[in-house]
């Protein structure tokens, strides 16, 4: 007896390309067992030829650099171990207790995310509603006003390092706006909660590492 | 694809990780370099999302940095990673309730989808698989089945290794395997259908 169609698809998910003599003569009898034995083995052929096509963005690798320093996982070169050691100037004091502020915000907002409260306001209350939008609105201005003053700080004191510490700064800014994002839609969800803490202890660290190397 | 450094380029991928394990930053970056492209790849293809992808990165990078003190080199570096990067996403999915698995059958009886044929001339797909067509398609299939078909077909894995990773039988990795194929061949069909009688 012949094998039919039926036959051979239920037993094609276990073959592998390896058929037994009554599967061989009725793919030779069978166009159309034939002809989808081929399609699959060309699916999966091409499948094999994907390669990688793009990369991340330099966002990814910035955030992991700061994590591993932060955890102490990358050690100063010997670059960094000449420099000489920092000196703060009365003119910078400024920025430590900013760098504090950064943090206790952190603090703030995870506390009152985790009592169930939005960080936007809900419908409940409109006077609310404006006062958790204006809250959002001045905080971001504070942010991109304590971006300035420490580029600022850095292009005075080594110009050549303004650029980049802007584009660290976008880069930082952006992750830090995903995670609110990402925390905002998932407040429950402490994956959220943890990425919006390390986005915000990343941005601490580029202004660390911003007072470090800018300095002479 | 090969994924040493090669010789006489400026670090090599051993001497990359011998100064990883020491602190060296450059020796870290140099490794992320070298295989970030197939991580976030992979990455990207499991969950059809940017963002999520890069987060996914971050994380099996991180998560590999964290543990190169205790890489002895038994395996090859990139399979370690790439396990680590598998790992990271699988967890992601789990935490979020997505399947990882498809355990139900399709809705769809075995004979419908054998037999379902887009109509127009019925060729054989061999030799007119293009690259985006295939990517597309395999953003559209179902999570259970885009996940056993990456794995397999992509990445290289067997089902021993899938069932493994993601809980389940052999059989049925390779049950899901095969509804994964059978999918996109609809789905490739239908894409060549709808260029044919595009003006």
């Amino acid at each position: 007896m012949t094998m039919t169609c039926k036959e051979f698809e239920r037993d094609l998910p276990l073959l592998e390309g390896v058929h037994s003599l009554e599967q061989d003569a009725h793919l030779r009898s069978c166009p159309a067992c034939s002809d989808l034995v081929s399609d699959l083995n060309a699916i999966s052929q091409q499948a094999r030829l994907l390669e990688p096509s793009v990369g991340p963005s330099p966002r990814v690798w910035n955030s992991i650099e700061i994590t591993l320093r932060h955890e102490g996982l990358i050690g100063q070169t010997p670059h960094e171990q000449v420099l000489r050691p920092i000196a703060l100037g009365w003119r910078l004091r400024w920025l430590l207790p900013v760098a504090a502020v950064l943090l206790l915000a952190v603090g703030v907002l995870v506390r009152n995310r985790r009592a169930g409260e939005p960080f936007v306001a809900t419908q409940q209350s409109s006077v609310s509603n404006s006062a958790g939008s204006a809250a959002v609105t001045s905080e971001a201005a504070l942010m991109a006003s304590q971006d300035q003053q420490l580029l600022n700080t850095v292009a005075a004191r080594m110009p050549s390092m303004r650029d980049a510490y802007a584009a660290d700064l976008r880069t930082v800014n952006a992750y830090v706006h995903d995670a609110e994002q990402s925390a905002h839609g998932n407040p429950n969800d402490e994956v959220s909660q943890q990425y919006l803490m390390n986005a915000y202890e990343q941005r601490a660290m580029v202004y660390e590492m911003a007072l470090d190397r800018s300095l002479p | 694809m090969t994924d040493a450094i090669k010789p006489g380029d400026k670090l090599s991928e051993a001497q990359a990780i011998e100064r990883a394990k020491q602190g060296d930053a450059e020796a870290f970056e140099a490794l992320y370099n070298l295989h970030k492209r197939r991580v976030y790849s992979l990455c990207l293809r499991m969950t059809a999302n940017t963002a999520a992808a890069e987060d996914l990165t971050q994380e099996a990078f991180l998560q590999l940095f964290r543990k190169i003190g205790t890489f002895r080199g038994e395996s090859a570096f990139s399979t370690w990673l790439h396990r680590m990067a598998v790992n990271v996403v699988l967890m992601q999915l789990r935490k979020k309730g997505l399947p990882v698995v498809s355990l139900e059958e399709t809705m769809e009886s075995d004979e419908e989808t054998a037999r379902k044929e887009p109509g127009g001339e019925d060729r054989r797909l061999a030799g007119s698989i293009d690259r985006l067509q295939l990517e597309n398609s395999i953003a559209a299939l179902p999570p259970g089945y885009r996940m056993i078909f990456l794995l397999h077909d992509v990445e290289g894995y067997e089902h021993n290794e899938i069932a493994g990773m993601v809980g389940c039988s052999i059989g049925n990795s390779k049950s899901q395997l095969h509804k994964a194929r059978m999918k996109l061949r609809d789905l490739l069909k239908m894409s060549r259908a709808e260029k044919a009688t595009r003006p």
